[in-house]
């Protein structure tokens, strides 16, 4: 039986992993040849209910049980749950912000980026997403090595993400932030979504290390749990982030 | 000394002082490894205050705990601080009584410090021609008057949602206590942070820092815009704490609809807050990022829009506005029905229409902007969202109007806070929809008109009900009860001359007087109405100077009062003041409606084990 619901949730996860990848790769066709706005925002918006409904849980926020012990485990958890969705609601709202000053200044354009340099980016986190979420399963049924891996796996694509973002794209972007609308426009955007990938690589290290020291058990992990959700909360922002600076209408030159 | 140093504030002040200069070494000395030209005053001093703020953090010891599970170390859960005495309110406390005390202390502190700017520049108003001010400095105290006293309103309400919401819903704390602390102590660097501007140059925006205006100010714009941004966390994880606690805190048996008003009123405020003060944040930081990086987002010249600032501004901005009254609204539903002795009208109607407002004043921000060239075709909908608002707006009032109706009004100086409340948010209340229409907007905008608006919405729905809070819950924080002859007096100082005050505003606004200016044209005589404003603001601050005396008093020659002061229903004054440690020993259990004033032997709530 147990065996039975462990092996259904890690092949749910790779099942969604699928998904969103054949859902990427539809995107960025439809990008490259029919280059309708909104088709894009339905895809991102499907993307992203993906992720939110099976690697972020959001229907355990409405499985709360009032019933049981102000003082148990179980009650405070559900506790912690929400606190950290009202702060991912309020987040979005600054990432949202930045959305309508993009969508304000350059309208249908989008910056003149490297297309691979794009797409490698969104599929490192799309990845790190996938090992993310089976660091939680994982841990959630006992496998405490997969869970030690798979974290540590997460940890790395997330730099890599980093590295591509701050190291390659900035870099060999022909334009600086003071040039202009799409300059500002791509730096605020692709800084402060880095700087929340980069909160998210601590919040991985912490994990990581105290997942070494065993401090996680199947019953009690919602420090993995916390972690897990703001990753994938990073993750759904450049879900829509990348259509808005990569493949939304035609470049600025 | 040592008593000294081991208070957390001071620990943290010192920090504060180090981490600023340690961030301006860093800064410069990253540079001159870099090879770039090691001075350049504006980021180094940005960089200097933010490392300010975290080593002020780190020296309280609000993060201590967070260190410690990141470290995966335990923590203690309920920490009994009250051995410190007085000084756990100097310190990093997890209790939500003494977080309201600490966020109510501040915010009579900033209160002191922005009214002093505004009676500095009212005295330079008195008469035409510049006296005392130089002009850069008029525009300073006016831009920063605004900016202090709207944060204090933001610590005002905190202290009251702080310490209130718990005890209402019958919580031994809030959701998450850590957090809570966090909330309060972000706030003060903010503060000196914003208040340091005042050394660097000042700004001369206003408290909008509009650009292209606060692009081109001086360097002490960034402190404002930093201090802004930073107190703004004070704010959403303020309401992120409120919100989770309303929702998973409560007594059992408290149905949402058997809340206390003034959680419904916390509830609305904090949806608020927990949202739109990220766009506040956000279009300043865009403002700082411009000055730093040269990124043109607000540059007309180089594809910017500087009515995009505008949008992402109001639309905290004006919500801002519903933080601001929604507590103080809730506070006199709440109060009301204790001096009339009668039933809350419409309960249902009320709790409904704070989450009516709040929602509502999400769709009206660009009621500030049919002047700033704003797309017209905008103009017409957000004109009418904006009357809309007097709509939820008009059913607290008629509530108000029907609780008192009749009934056995006593006037004890809360009871004449509220009353005074009531009447001047009406006048800020009605002043509100000639600048919803268009067309008259056209005219009145920038004008002294709305200054008169907003000091009357925000006297009547944030500072007359703070002072009727004061007054009312003071026994339940300190035991002792604050003098009703010297609140009296603070009363009849405060009301009259503000009422007069905030209509003269309104009347030469009509006539021509525009806001945001340092002198004016002689040939409008309105000399005369500036005088008489000038000595009615002094006369407002010296009521608050009798508060200040009043409180010095009652904590020296006060006798102690334990019991319900008031006859009150709610559950805080059912056990004795002031509040125990850990606020009820037993579970409460609600049996009653919450203002079922005037029928006797109805009860709102019981503890368990009780008859
Ligand atoms: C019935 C309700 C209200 C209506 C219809 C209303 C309408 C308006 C409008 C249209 C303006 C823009 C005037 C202009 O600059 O041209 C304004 C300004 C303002 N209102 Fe209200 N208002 C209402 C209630 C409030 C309340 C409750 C508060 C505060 C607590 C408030 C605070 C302000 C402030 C601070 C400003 C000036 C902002 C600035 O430009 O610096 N208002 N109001
Ligand atoms: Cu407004």
């Amino acid at each position: 039986m147990a065996h039975t619901s462990k092996s259904k949730a890690f092949r749910l996860g790779l099942l969604v992993f699928i998904a969103l990848v054949v859902l990427t790769v539809v995107e960025f066709f439809l990008a490259v040849y029919l280059n309708v706005w909104l088709l894009l925002v339905i895809v991102a918006l499907c993307k992203a209910g993906l992720v939110i409904y099976y690697y972020m849980h959001v229907y355990r926020l409405f499985q709360a049980d009032t019933t049981l012990d102000r003082n148990s485990y179980a009650y405070k958890l559900a506790t912690n749950r929400l606190g950290l969705w009202l702060f991912l609601v309020s987040d979005s709202f600054v990432f949202g912000g930045l959305m309508v000053a993009r969508i304000n200044l350059l309208g249908l354009t989008h910056p003149h980026l490297e297309q691979t340099v794009g797409l490698i980016v969104t599929s490192v986190l799309l990845v790190s997403s996938f090992f993310m979420n089976r660091a939680e399963t994982a841990i959630a049924h006992g496998k405490r090595n997969q869970f030690v891996a798979s974290t540590a796996i997460t940890l790395i694509l997330g730099i890599a993400f980093l590295v591509g973002v701050i190291g390659v794209e900035w870099r060999i972007a022909p334009f600086g932030p003071a040039d202009g609308a799409h300059g500002a426009v791509f730096y605020s955007m692709t800084g402060f979504h880095a700087f929340h990938v980069f909160t998210g690589i601590i919040f991985l290290a912490i994990v990581l290390r105290n997942g070494l020291r065993g401090c996680y058990s199947s019953e009690r992990h919602w420090g993995v749990e916390a972690c897990a959700v703001y990753w994938h909360f990073v993750d759904v922002v450049w879900i829509f982030y990348y259509p808005a600076l990569y493949l939304i209408g035609t470049v600025i030159e | 000394m040592k008593v000294i140093l081991s208070l957390g504030l001071i620990r943290g002040l010192l920090w504060q002082l180090l981490g600023t200069a340690l961030g301006i070494g860093f800064f410069t000395l990253v540079r001159a490894l870099l090879g770039l030209p090691s001075w350049e005053a504006e980021p180094a001093i940005v960089v200097g205050a933010l490392f300010g703020a975290l080593f002020f953090l780190l020296g309280v010891g609000v993060l201590n705990d967070w260190l410690k599970w990141a470290a995966g170390e335990p923590t203690e859960d309920h920490v009994d601080d009250s051995h410190l005495g007085w000084r756990r309110y100097f310190g990093p406390s997890l209790d939500h009584k003494v977080i309201g005390v600490q966020y109510l202390v501040l915010s009579l502190v900033l209160m002191s410090v922005g009214g002093l700017f505004a009676l500095l520049f009212r005295t330079e108003l008195a008469q035409v021609q510049m006296q005392f001010l130089s002009l850069d400095q008029y525009n300073t105290l006016m831009s920063l008057h605004g900016m202090v006293m709207i944060i204090s309103i933001l610590m005002g309400i905190a202290a009251f949602m702080n310490y209130l919401v718990p005890l209402l819903i019958g919580a031994h704390d809030m959701a998450f206590p850590r957090l809570n602390a966090f909330s309060f102590w972000i706030a003060v660097p903010s503060a000196i942070i914003l208040l340091s501007s005042l050394a660097l140059g000042g700004f001369d925006t206003g408290w909008t820092g509009y650009p292209p205006l606060s692009v081109r100010a001086p360097i002490g714009i960034q402190m404002f815009l930093l201090g802004v941004s930073l107190s703004g966390f004070s704010s959403i994880l303020g309401g992120l704490n409120i919100i989770a606690t309303i929702v998973r805190m409560r007594a059992r048996s408290m149905t949402p609809f058997r809340m206390p008003i003034f959680v419904w009123s916390s509830l609305a405020t904090s949806i608020i807050s927990l949202t739109a003060t990220q766009l506040i944040g956000l279009s300043f930081q865009m403002v700082m990022l411009q000055r730093l990086f040269g990124m043109s987002f607000f540059d007309a010249t180089k594809g910017g829009n500087p009515i995009l600032f505008q949008h992402l501004f109001w639309f905290y901005s004006h919500p801002a506005v519903y933080i601001f009254v929604l507590p103080g609204l809730g506070i006199i539903s709440e109060l009301l029905p204790v001096f009339v002795r009668k039933p809350l009208f419409g309960y249902r109607w009320i709790a409904m229409s704070s989450l009516g407002i709040a929602l509502v004043g999400f769709l009206v921000w660009g009621h500030h902007m049919f002047t700033s060239g704003m797309a017209e075709y905008l103009r017409v909908p957000f004109m009418y969202s904006t009357l809309l608002v007097a709509v939820p707006t008009g059913i607290k009032f008629f509530s108000w109007l029907a609780t008192a109706w009749q009934g056995k009004i006593s006037f004890e100086t809360p009871m004449l806070f509220i009353l005074a409340g009531i009447v001047v948010f009406l006048l800020g209340g009605l002043s509100g929809p000639p600048h919803a229409v268009v067309s008259t907007n056209l005219h009145l905008h920038d004008s002294y008109f709305v200054v008169g608006h907003f000091h009357n919405a925000m006297y009547g729905g944030f500072v007359f009900p703070f002072f009727a809070a004061i007054f009312y819950w003071y026994p339940k924080i300190t035991g002792k009860r604050l003098s009703e002859t010297l609140g009296k007096i603070q009363f009849w100082l405060m009301a009259p001359s503000f009422v007069i005050m905030s209509l003269l505003m309104m009347r030469i606004g009509l006539l021509g007087m525009r806001r945001r200016i340092a002198d004016y044209e002689p040939a409008f005589g309105f000399e005369p109405y500036h005088l008489i404003m000038t000595i009615m603001a002094f006369l407002t601050a010296l009521g608050v100077v009798v508060f200040f005396i009043n409180v010095i008093y009652t904590q020296l020659k006060g006798q102690p009062v334990t019991g319900n002061v008031w006859n009150s229903r709610s559950p805080e004054w059912q056990v004795p003041s002031p509040m125990p440690v850990h606020n009820y020993e037993r579970e409460l259990i609600v049996v009653g409606e919450p203002y079922d004033y005037g029928s006797p032997g109805s009860r709102y709530v019981k503890f368990v084990g009780e008859a």
